[in-house]
């Protein structure tokens, strides 16, 4: 068991008046600082190569998408939040989504979907705003999550170093 | 029964079999490709090799169970470091043409290639040698594709052909790594079986154009079923997607009635499953979603109840009906449709369409009434479409009930049927047919439990598989609810 | 102009003397709606409103516009009439009160007009009896709420303003009892002629300290705000307002406030007085009559910021243990003082 031993207090403090005192110094010191709040609109997060933003579909620089609907992300997503139907294309790739949704309201920005995906995909971009006047709105489709490779280069090259490193160890 | 013993157990096993089936009978897993227990054994792929003791002072051996007979006294080991080393590099010649591409291959979650390489294989390759590249989407016909390059050559495929239908259609062309699976002279296969194909292959070489990169077969979830294409009454699983849309139909192993096998009519009898329902608040133009009843505007959607109602009043004051099924009716629904004949003093028959052409000595009976042999046993007489046009045309009214009942005896028939006919039928939708006054919904047979007899007397079960439509009641309850109506109203009245 | 302003009649000055003081006293409480938040802020490394107009200023507005346009709700089972009147009872007379504090004299050539609406000769008898009244604002609105989070809080205001209003009224008197008048103007003079503001008397002193806790209480200002605490209470007396008649209780709240500051100012402070400039010119008196009590304002902000809230039992200990008897022993020893020095003189 536990005792705690109450403190005895001291004249000065059973007084009362002169911690009032001190308290309100502390207080009125306090006023000068410098504010820490972000600014939000304005001053955005910081984001960066380790931001796990909101899962984003690969677009090849040849403009085809990367991903072959193999459904290994829909099945990692501990948040059903992926749904894939697949079809057939004429690419070399025999295989390509016609229908990719991420209920983006379900998502938990977990990051399985990008460690799961085999083709190099799917990642985790630096996008982290999510508003919409409808939940309909926020289940975003294939054209909605479509990202040229450039633009998620930096996470893939992290995600690459990453795995680099875990497979230096084997 | 030959006494011989697997990994360390003294065991039963029938001699005329092979060590690889006596090692399944035990639940003991040898993985195995070119092996199929429907198929001639040929012990090309060699993935099956465990240990058998040599004899009092000599070495033991590795032999593929596929191709080895069990022998009194035999010692088999399947979990020996010989007996897995050997595999394994068996394993490793298999892969080493075999492309990495489970992302896209329809057959990745049932693989047994992916299987046992996930089991017992070894992360990474040690060739450094190009795969080989051929031809990865080549038309077998107008079921099959073949993806050359994923073909480890087992050969079953072949077998199928002279094993099980009896017609040679696929051969080994080439030597060595240049083997490849073709037809013989290019030709396209043809046949009501080839469809097996894909579910033989042991990897994705075969796969169907039907269900090529439909779904992801991890998602389907199975519903042991009973095909309705043909009296045969094939054991089958029915394959459904988030729980929406039947995906794909696959045959089940039922000894004594298919086997492993099933026809590509059963097979791709997905039609009558997958119809879209009718717009909602309309009666035509799909699926019936509600009771219809007929108004002043042609038939319109009704509460089941009041339509229920309206029925039993009609048949009441219309004696002499006729009680007519559909040869889909399950004995369930059969015996429901026995106890409102009885009701309205009818004698109860089912439709029964012709013959069709698609008889074979394989498994299609050629007979479309799956359940024509519980129906006979129940008591109904079959009726054959015009037949039964003709007795409606002159009847004050009937019953048709169960599903496809108004397909099977012909829209264009019924549509010559006269108007003063009062016509109540059940089924999965309606026609703007004149005579027709009242329609009921009725689940399709993958939406529903319930038993069929084959043609050899076997019991074939049904499961539900989807769900039905919101408001569509089981078939079975709503003609007992008729039932129970028409008893309740004083006949004649 | 000078000689516009001598010549226009007096009910123009009146009239324009009670716009100024009553609109001030309301600006006042829409600004230090807007004071508290920031200066919170500010204690806490924060921004505090700042999207409404330049630096959030026109924050009391969009504040106003959003009460005028929300729901009124009246609780099923409540009463009514009592509901509707209780917040006009609070702000009201928190408002009047503000009538005799003298805020300085305008000079306009030879006129002297003073600043304030009213002088009365019973100026602080006024203030008391009508800051009294402001209670029933609370304990009505409690209890007409039909609510028992409601009703707590209400009982806890009257309990809590009737232990403090001892003390307040105390410690007044001993500033009645050293300038010897119960008008405001004439203890600003008495300030002014003797050289000294009061709280650098030694009665004065205690005085004063005991007025500003008292000022805390009486105005259910932090750390006595029982009437309202939201941990134990939700909302105390109002939880059950909305919309404007919401905003009613907060004005009087904030009035309220404002009164005490320009009473301490008033009495402890010298009021208009300038620190050691008796001849200093009018505005400049006025300016410092706002400086005094602006400080006052932010003292109340300063030590909601700063202070956790009492206990009930606590408070309650606080007013009549310690409180009422240092008051009492004040008031004695200044009686015998006066009394003493009168008769000596
Ligand atoms: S895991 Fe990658 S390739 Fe597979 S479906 Fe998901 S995004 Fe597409
Ligand atoms: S980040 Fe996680 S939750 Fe979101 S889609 Fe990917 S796997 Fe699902
Ligand atoms: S296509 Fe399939 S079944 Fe035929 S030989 Fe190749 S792997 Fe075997
Ligand atoms: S299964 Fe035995 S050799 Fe192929």
């Amino acid at each position: 068991m536990v005792v705690v031993q109450r403190k005895e207090l001291t004249l000065a403090e059973r007084l009362y008046l002169p911690e009032v005192l001190r308290g309100l110094s502390l207080t009125f010191r306090k006023f000068f600082e410098k504010p820490i709040t972000r600014q939000y609109p304005e001053q955005p997060l910081p984001t960066d190569e380790v931001t796990r933003g909101q899962p984003r579909l690969v677009v090849k620089d040849d403009g085809n998408i990367a991903c072959v609907s193999c459904g290994m992300c829909e099945v990692a997503c501990p948040a059903y939040a992926i749904t894939i139907d697949g079809g057939e294309t004429d690419r070399g790739i025999e295989r390509e989504p016609k229908r990719f949704e991420i209920d983006m309201l379900r998502c938990i920005l977990c990051g399985f979907c990008e460690e799961a995906c085999p083709k190099d995909a799917i990642f985790m971009s630096n996008e982290l705003e999510l508003a919409d006047f409808t939940r309909a709105g926020l289940v975003y489709d294939l054209e909605k999550l479509k990202r040229p490779k450039s633009a998620l280069q930096e996470r893939i090259d992290y995600v690459y170093r990453l795995n680099n490193r875990w497979r230096s160890k084997q | 029964m030959t006494k011989i013993q697997i990994n360390g157990r003294e065991v039963e096993a029938d001699p005329k079999q092979p060590l690889i089936r006596a090692c399944h009978d035990q639940g003991v897993d040898v993985p195995m490709y070119c092996y199929h227990p429907g198929l001639a054994p040929v012990g090309s792929c060699r993935i099956c090799q465990v240990e058998v003791a040599g004899a009092p002072g000599q070495p033991s051996r590795v032999v593929a169970a596929c191709r080895t007979p069990v022998s009194e006294g035999m010692v088999v080991s399947t979990d020996t470091p010989k007996a897995h080393d050997t595999r394994r590099e068996c394993l490793e010649f298999l892969l080493k043409n075999h492309p990495l591409d489970c992302p896209i291959c329809d057959k990745a979650g049932e693989c047994d290639l992916q299987d046992y390489a996930f089991n017992e294989g070894q992360g990474k390759g040690r060739s450094s040698e190009p795969r080989r590249k051929l031809e990865k989407r080549k038309s077998l016909g107008d079921v099959i594709v073949l993806d050359e390059e994923r073909c480890i050559l087992c050969s079953r495929c072949v077998r199928f052909f002279t094993d099980v239908t009896k017609k040679a259609q696929l051969t080994v062309e080439g030597l060595g790594s240049h083997s490849v699976i073709n037809t013989y002279m290019d030709k396209p296969l043809e046949g009501n079986y080839q469809g097996n194909l894909a579910d033989i292959c042991p990897v994705g070489a075969l796969t169907s154009k039907k269900f090529r990169f439909q779904a992801r077969v991890w998602n389907l979830s199975k519903t042991l079923s009973t095909c309705g294409e043909c009296s045969r009454g094939c054991s089958i699983s029915v394959e459904s997607l988030r729980a929406k849309q039947v995906k794909r139909i696959r045959p089940r192993y039922n000894a004594a009635v298919n086997q492993w096998w099933m026809c590509d009519t059963g097979r791709h009898a997905l039609a009558p499953l997958t119809r879209a329902l009718a717009p909602e608040g309309e009666v035509l133009g799909g699926r019936l979603r509600t009771a219809a009843v007929r108004g002043y505007n042609g038939l319109e959607c009704s509460d089941d109840v009041a339509a229920l109602d309206l029925a039993a009043d009609m048949l009441a004051s219309h004696p002499g009906t006729l009680v007519i099924v559909s040869p889909f009716a399950t004995q369930e629904e059969a015996k429901a449709a026995l106890a409102l004949a009885q009701a309205l003093k009818a004698t109860p028959q089912f439709v029964s369409p012709a013959p069709n052409a698609l008889k074979d000595d394989l498994l299609h009976t050629g007979d479309p009434c799956p359940n024509r042999r519980g129906l006979l046993e129940l008591g109904f007489g079959a009726l054959a479409p015009a037949d039964a046009l003709a007795a409606l045309a002159v009847a004050p009214s009937a019953v048709l009930a169960g599903e496809r009942v108004l397909e099977l005896l012909g829209h264009a028939g019924l549509a010559l049927l006269p108007k003063k006919l009062r016509l109540v039928a059940f089924d999965v939708e309606a026609s703007d047919l004149a005579s027709l006054d009242i329609a009921f919904p009725v689940p399709t047979h993958v939406e529903k439990s319930g038993h069929w007899i084959n043609v050899d007397g076997r019991v074939g079960v049904l499961n539900v598989a989807l769900p039905p439509p919101a408001l569509v009641r089981r078939l079975d309850l709503q003609l007992a609810a008729l039932t129970a109506k028409l008893s309740a109203v004083p006949q004649g009245s | 102009m000078e000689a516009f302003l001598a010549d226009v009649p007096e009910w123009i000055l009146w009239v324009a003397k009670v716009a100024l003081i009553f609109g001030g006293l309301i600006g006042t409480a829409a600004l230090m709606s807007l004071a508290e938040r920031k200066v919170s802020a500010w204690m806490q490394f924060r921004h505090g409103p700042n999207r409404v107009g330049p630096f959030g200023l026109l924050q009391p507005l969009a504040d106003g516009i959003k009460f005028i346009f929300k729901e009124e709700l009246i609780p099923e089972g409540a009463n009514k009439f009592l509901f509707r009147l209780a917040p006009a009872l609070a702000a009201i007379p928190s408002m009047m009160t503000i009538a005799v504090i003298p805020i300085g004299t305008i000079v306009v050539g030879e006129k002297k007009i003073p600043f304030s609406i009213a002088q009365l000769d019973l100026g602080i008898m006024y203030m008391l009896a009508l800051g009294g009244l402001s209670v029933y604002g609370a304990i009505l609105g409690g209890w007409a709420s039909n609510s028992k989070y409601s009703l707590l809080g209400g009982l806890r205001a009257s309990a809590q303003m009737i232990s403090y209003e001892l003390t307040l009224i105390l410690s007044i008197l001993v500033i009645v009892a050293l300038s010897g008048s119960l008008d405001l103007g004439a203890i600003v003079t008495a300030q002014r002629e003797n050289g000294l503001w009061n709280v650098f008397t030694p009665f004065g002193a205690v005085a004063f300290v005991l007025f500003t806790i008292a000022s805390f209480a009486e105005t259910n200002r932090h750390p006595f705000d029982f009437a309202e605490c939201e941990p134990e209470l939700v909302g105390g007396f109002h939880t059950e307002y909305s919309a404007m008649r919401f905003a009613l209780f907060f004005l009087g709240e904030y009035c309220a406030m404002t009164v005490m500051a320009c009473l301490n100012a008033t009495l402890f402070f010298g009021g208009p007085s300038v620190p050691l400039w008796p001849e200093a010119p009018w505005f400049l008196g006025i300016l410092a009559f706002l400086l005094k009590a602006g400080f006052f304002l932010f003292l109340f902000i300063w030590v909601r910021w700063t202070l956790p809230r009492f206990r009930f039992d606590q408070l309650m200990r606080l007013g009549w243990k310690v409180a009422l008897p240092i008051a009492l022993a004040n008031v004695l020893v200044v009686g015998a003082w006066v009394a003493f020095t009168a008769k000596g003189s």
